[in-house]
């Protein structure tokens, strides 16, 4: 039978719309497309919400990456912090193909939202959004592995999201039976396996040594990150290019410890304080703390001044 | 440092500074030049403790500038009030300067100092 | 050479088992009847692509395109070109075409000299459909290696079409195949899909029964596209790589 071009298209969409029959979720539209599976908006109408369903590709195609689901899944659950997507719920679907339900993110990604025209402290601001939820993360034992502009939404309202932690480490928890799949997924990640996007990895990503990554590992991704906001303006100062330097330092025991850290950092900079990545000269930290507290050194030199005229024409 | 305590630190040392100069600008009163810096300094204690305290109950620049002029100019005049030993008054070499470190104390102490705990900000019951 | 078997009825995990095997698995099968019906599944894949390939390449008037065609996989069966193929080296689509290169050249070489599969019966054709359907594009597409990959998508999905509907009809789901032909089946570029309350009426059901039985219909009808797709993926790798770039919207869209 013939098939004209739009009747094929459209089987093929329906191919892979996944089948929620059965489920409290009726399934909208697509909205994104990743290496584990399809992204769609839903209805839950149990909640009478939309919620964002990520639907793995049927299980005959990629079997191993349900067990990385459910994983991100249980990560993302027990991380419950204002700049990471929550998770809802997740499960088995009529098909066979696993799904997680999680809060529907209505916003752009960081490198399209942030332009040339930003002001450099917008840009930071925005940064150090993004190192607050990876922060708690690490707090609480968990590495990301894969940040990167494109993981990274900012809502409607300003709000800074960090997503897709597919590829999240985490220490194996004491009840996690070794060898199982979670087991795998988390502390027991084979040695040699890159996990994560090329130009945003670690050296010790890219070589696969599992064993190193940790905290650090996120913030060389942080600092990559970073870079990547500096070099959309004008050259950054030397203090912010100093703390890209130390996050992006090939080793890991001279990069800050974790996200907190690098934080602080930028933190120290958007107050005007100095930074622990930069020495400063004796010039350069004496305009510091004139740019600092530039209206009270010109009260105090009117009032030497007018002093020098009281003395000159008294 | 809590901002009365800021105040009258800054008070104290521009009321130093204000008393000595009278060593270069006004040179016939150096034999009183003890009880001068001393009273300067007093005062400028007494205008940094004052405009320190009602910036650790309102915070607002722009109030805290008026009223460090304010206490400035009212300490300063009442020392400019009294004659000098040759009868004059000196009210503008005391006043202006005295209008000066009002206004520095009281930028001082909204901008840097630890604030009290529930001060209340204008605009607001 | 590589090459993975699975016995029929292995279940996958997933829990979906597995009625076919690769196409390289199948057509060297010792088992006759199981090679049979990987050719069968093959041909019933690739021989509308092939011939429209043969059509528009090499500007072939019907008849020899016809009979390049039906040489092409008498010859494949013959010869046992597919026992050469490496899946690690190309997909088998694109192995194909470049065989069909090689055939084409030595058929004009040698013009009339015809074989014949032994003891392989080669389905009938219709190539006077496969005509027409290529006359739809002639003068609009001048891409043909990437006319062959959409006519090899197209053909798929008929052939997973034709058995959705033996499906149903051998299982009592008369309707379920209506409700998915007037509706995924639809030509919209003339009148709109028709809205489910306008089917429900037609057919005399609820919407909800439109809506459970639609989803039910549509699985078997992945259930089956997948299947044929595995029919003629030359390793199980290749038939995941290919089920990603078929299913769903275009692969080059922005991902999340």
């Amino acid at each position: 039978m013939w098939l004209s071009d739009g009747t094929v298209a459209h089987l093929r969409a329906v191919a892979d719309m996944p089948d929620s029959a059965g489920t409290r979720y009726r399934i909208l539209e697509p909205v994104g497309r990743g290496g584990m599976g399809v992204v769609y908006r839903a209805e839950d109408a149990a909640l009478d919400r939309e919620v964002a369903l990520k639907v793995l590709r049927t299980p005959e195609v990629q079997p191993d990456l349900a067990a990385r689901m459910l994983d991100e899944a249980r990560i993302l659950a027990r991380l419950e912090h204002p700049g990471i997507v929550p998770v809802y719920d997740a499960g088995t679907l009529p098909d066979g193909r696993v799904y997680c339900a999680m809060k529907l993110v209505r916003g752009r990604r960081l490198d399209e939202i942030v332009t040339p025209d930003t002001p450099l402290t917008e840009r930071l601001r925005i940064f150090r959004r993004v190192c607050e939820p990876v922060a708690f993360a690490h707090a609480h034992g968990v590495v990301h592995r894969d940040l990167k502009p494109a993981n990274i939404m900012v809502g409607e309202f300003g709000e800074v999201l960090v997503m897709d932690w597919g590829v999240a480490k985490q220490p194996a928890r004491a009840d996690t039976p070794h060898g199982s799949p979670a087991h795998t997924a988390t502390a027991g990640t084979l040695h040699g396996t890159r996990l994560g996007t090329p130009g945003w990895m670690a050296p010790e990503q890219e070589r696969g040594d599992v064993d190193a990554m940790d905290a650090r590992t996120d913030v060389y991704a942080l600092g990559r990150i970073l870079r990547f906001l500096l070099d959309i303006g004008r050259a950054a100062p030397r203090p912010l290019r100093a703390i890209c330097e130390r996050a992006l330092s090939s080793d890991p025991a001279t990069r800050y410890d974790d996200a907190e850290q690098l934080g602080r950092d930028v933190d120290r900079y958007l107050a005007g304080a100095a930074v622990d990545a930069y020495r400063e000269r004796v010039w350069e930290r004496a305009a510091r703390l004139y740019a600092r507290h530039r209206t009270a050194v010109l009260l105090v030199l009117s009032y030497l001044l007018m002093r020098i005229l009281f003395i000159a024409f008294g | 440092m809590n901002k009365a305590v800021l105040g009258m630190i800054i008070g104290g040392v521009l009321g130093i500074f204000d008393g000595l100069s009278a060593l270069v600008s006004a040179p016939e009163t150096r034999p009183m030049i003890t009880g001068i810096v001393i009273g300067s300094t007093f005062k400028g204690i007494i205008a940094g403790l004052l405009i320190g305290w009602f910036a650790r109950k309102v915070d607002s620049l722009a109030a805290g500038i008026v009223f460090g002029l304010a206490v400035g100019l009212l300490l300063a005049f009442l020392v400019a009030a009294m004659p000098s030993a040759t009868g004059e008054h000196y009210y503008w070499e005391i006043m202006l300067p005295g209008a000066f470190v009002g206004i520095i104390v009281g930028y001082a102490t909204q901008r840097y100092g630890r604030p009290a705990t529930g001060r209340a900000h204008p605009g607001l019951s | 050479m590589h090459h993975e078997t699975f016995p029929p009825g292995t279940p996958l995990p997933g829990g979906f088992p597995l009625t076919r095997l690769s196409v390289v698995a199948g057509t060297g099968h010792d088992d006759p009847a199981l090679q049979r019906e990987a050719w069968d599944a093959l041909i019933r894949a690739y021989w509308k692509p092939v011939y429209k390939y043969i059509r528009m390449k090499w500007h072939a008037d019907p008849d020899a395109a016809a009979d390049l065609t039906q040489a092409f996989f008498a010859d494949a069966i013959d010869a046992g070109f597919l026992r050469r193929f490496d899946p690690s080296r190309a997909r088998f689509r694109t192995y194909l075409r470049v065989c069909l290169h090689g055939f084409v050249a030595n058929a004009r070489k040698a013009a009339g000299r015809q074989k014949r599969g032994g003891g392989y019966r080669i389905l009938s054709l219709d190539f006077a459909a496969a005509e027409g359907e290529l006359h739809r594009v002639l003068g609009t597409e001048h891409d043909p290696e990437r006319y062959f990959r959409t006519e090899s998508i197209r053909s798929l999905l008929g052939l997973a079409v034709s058995a959705l509907r033996e499906d149903c009809r051998d299982r009592g789901r008369e309707t379920h195949f209506a409700l998915f032909e007037r509706y995924d089946l639809a030509e919209t570029g003339v009148s709109p899909r028709p809205t489910y309350q306008q089917l429900a009426d037609s057919l005399g059901l609820t919407v909800t029964q439109v809506t459970n039985q639609l989803a039910t219909v549509r699985r078997e009808f992945r259930r089956l596209l997948l299947e044929q797709l595995r029919a003629i993926s030359g390793s199980e790798s290749e038939f995941r790589a290919e089920a990603i770039e078929l299913l769903g919207v275009d692969p080059d869209d922005v991902a999340l």
